[in-house]
Parts: structure tokens; sequence; C-alpha cells
């Protein structure tokens, strides 16, 4: 069992996003009517609240497939040179610390390792 | 009857050709020099048909239906979609498809009890749009796009992939035409896109794996690599290896490993391996 197995396959915020995905008006309304988006799907108090709010951890919690949560980022943030740097993924940064921070430590590892053994 | 002329697997990740330079440069050399011997192996093959495994991530079919595996039957085949263009950094193309040897596997599969959904308007993510920039860049060479779910619970196993994967070996090797078909897998390594272990590479699972395709013994690679297994070095992201367990099964012995990187700044382990013994 990986975490990919807390996602809730029923939530509503997961049809949403297929569709969000797919479709530029929904994208547009993403941004001017995000409110009233949820509330065509279906989407409950707690899940349109962590959605506003960005929040990673209490997206996943609340069972959003875990790769759909970069993407709700994206859709707030923008996509352009997504590197680990970029705001959205500072996000992540901030609701998972812990493992972030090993992600450092390896990075720093990998550097010191250099490109001979790489 | 169609002949299999080659088989590789490579990643698939959007950094590399997303944020390709977000990498250090030993990774960008080593990455660039394998996808080109990749291309330059699978020309010298001269294939008719690539039939390129890869994985639908949650694009073509919504979470309540995702289908175990799907065929693109399309005449030709337009990418990346719009959703992705601008995270791949990649303008659109058009390759064609090759609608007679993708309708048969889809018919030909449910005479053998194998379910293949089948779409005409398949949308195209990093999974195949990435390697086509990398192993087919003119788009010259046709395109049957298979794509499966490897993310949304319930999540096949390698045991499972390898079963389907010697089933389409046959159905291809039964289509009545002469094509020379060329297999892809593409996804990999380990990595967690969306998890909370997003930043994270397991470089050790994904040596041993390699090690493994090295070693050669199909069986024992199943018996030790489960679905457990691959779930612990990055959940819903190192299964896309599915696919290379699907190009394996047209293959015997051992594959050849051309690189491999933990290549955190494009959050996947990233590698590239071919199979020079082609199942008999």
């Amino acid at each position: 069992m990986g975490s990919v197995d807390r996602c809730d396959k029923t939530l509503p915020l997961n049809q949403m996003m297929f569709h969000v995905r797919r479709d530029r008006t929904l994208r547009e309304r993403w941004r001017t009517d995000l409110a009233g988006l949820a509330h065509e799907f279906g989407l409950g108090a707690a899940e349109y609240e962590a959605l506003r709010d960005k929040d990673v951890r209490r997206l996943h919690e609340l069972g959003v497939h875990q790769y759909y949560v970069p993407q709700i980022l994206r859709l707030f943030y923008g996509a352009s040179a997504n590197s680990n740097a970029h705001p959205a993924l500072e996000a992540y940064k901030r609701a998972y610390p812990e493992e972030s921070a090993q992600a450092l430590e390896l990075q720093a590892r990998l550097a010191a390792r250099g490109p001979k053994e790489g | 009857m169609a002949e299999i002329v080659a088989a590789m697997a490579l990643t698939h990740s959007p950094g590399l050709t997303g944020w390709f330079d977000a990498a250090p440069v030993d990774q960008r050399a080593l990455a660039l020099e394998a996808l080109g011997e990749m291309r330059l192996r699978l020309e010298a093959s001269r294939p008719d048909v690539l039939l390129m495994f890869s994985n639908d991530h949650l694009l073509n079919w919504p979470i309540n239906n995702t289908p175990e595996y799907t065929v693109g039957i399309a005449e030709r085949h337009v990418g990346p979609a719009d959703w992705y263009d601008e995270w791949l950094a990649l303008d659109k193309y058009e390759v064609p498809g090759h609608p007679a040897l993708a309708r048969h596997l889809v018919n030909a599969g449910a005479r053998q009890r194998l379910a293949l959904a089948h779409l005409r308007d398949m949308q195209f993510d990093d999974g195949i749009s990435v390697p086509l920039h990398y192993l087919n860049p003119a788009m010259r060479i046709p395109l049957v796009p298979v794509t499966m779910n490897c993310t949304v619970p319930p999540i096949p196993t390698p045991a499972r992939a390898y079963e389907v994967g010697v089933l389409l070996r046959e159905i291809v090797r039964a289509f009545p035409g002469p094509e020379r078909v060329a297999v892809i897998g593409t996804g990999g390594l380990s990595h967690e896109p969306g998890g909370p272990r997003y930043f994270w590479v397991d470089e050790e699972f994904d040596r041993w794996f390699l090690d493994l395709l090295k070693a050669g013994d199909h069986a024992a690679l199943l018996r030790q690599c489960t679905l457990d297994r691959m779930e612990e070095a990055g959940s819903g992201g190192t299964a896309e290896l599915l696919a290379w367990i699907l190009a394996m099964a047209f293959t015997t012995g051992p594959a050849e490993v051309l690189a491999y990187m933990p290549a955190l700044a494009w959050r996947s382990g990233t590698g590239m391996v071919v199979w020079n013994n082609l199942a008999a």
C-alpha cells in the first residue's frame, strides 16, 4: 500500500480535475469563479476550502488523487519552468517538511559525489 | 506476419523536455548521449511502426473509469494535449497512426479474453510525447500507442503486465502484414508524482531493478520486483515500470543499460535500456 492508495475515487474534486484539465473554458472559470465551479461539481465545504487554501496536505487527506495535487497548484501558479524552486512546489515543501528535507539532503549528497559516479 | 525488430525502454519524465536545463550538466549530457544512441539503434532496426507502451496520467480517462489498457487507433495522432504543451515545452506535433495494427490488437485481444479499450482521439501527455520527441523527432515512423493504468488503484501487478505482454507479442506477430514493429516501454524509474515524496528518487531501488534487467532472468525479476516493492520506491509513479515489463515480454535474456541518473531535478530516476535478444 503506497500513498496513492489513500485516494478517494468517488471524491467530486477528482472528477472536477479531469474535466478542468481538458477544457479551456473551465480553466477560465477556475480563475474567475472557483466557488461557482466547485459548487457545480458538487464539492463539499472541506474540499472547496482545501482547494481555495492550496493546502497540499489537506487535499491528500481528503482523498484527492496525489497526481492531481501539483496540477491544482499549476492552475493557481502557472506551469512555466516548473523547477523544484517553483512557487507551486514550495507549497509541497511546506506541507511535507520532513520528506522535503530528506530530498534536499539527498540532493546535496549527489552533488558532493560528483558526476563520475552519477 | 509482422516481425518484432527492436525492444527498448526509457523514462518519460516531463523534465526531460520541460525543464531539462534544471539538471546538472553531467546528467544532461548522459541523458542526451543515451537518447541519441537509442534513436540510432531504433533507426537501424528499420521499423515500420512504433508500438509504444506508456500510461495515462488521468488525461484520457476519468478516475471513475480507468481501463487497464487502451489502444489509440487513429489515422493520425496529435499532441501534446493543450494542458501539457506548456508543461512539456513542446510544440504541437502530428504523427501517423497505424489503424490496421491498432484495431487488430483490440479485436484479437478480445478473442483472447484480453480487454483493450480503444480511443480514436487519444490525447497525449508526457508518456508518449517525450519519447517521441527524442526517438522519432521527424514524426515519420507511424505510432500505435498503448496506455495502461498504473496510478489509480487497483494497479495491475508486474506478473500481470508480463502476461499481457506475452499475449500482445503473439497478437502482434499474428498481424497479417509484413510490418516491422519496434516495441518501446516508457515510464519510471522511481518517482512519486504529487505524493509526499515528490522530490525524492530511490536510487537504491533503481539500480537494483536495472541489475535485475541486466541479469536477464525474467521469472526472477517478476518474483522479486513486486508491486509493493515498486510502491515503496515511489507511490503511483514507479509502477510506470510496468510498461518496461510489457516490453521485456517481447524479449529473452538481459537488457543492456545505456544510462542511469538519479535525476532529482527531473523528479524521477531516469534510465534508458535496450534488449538485444528478441523472443523467438
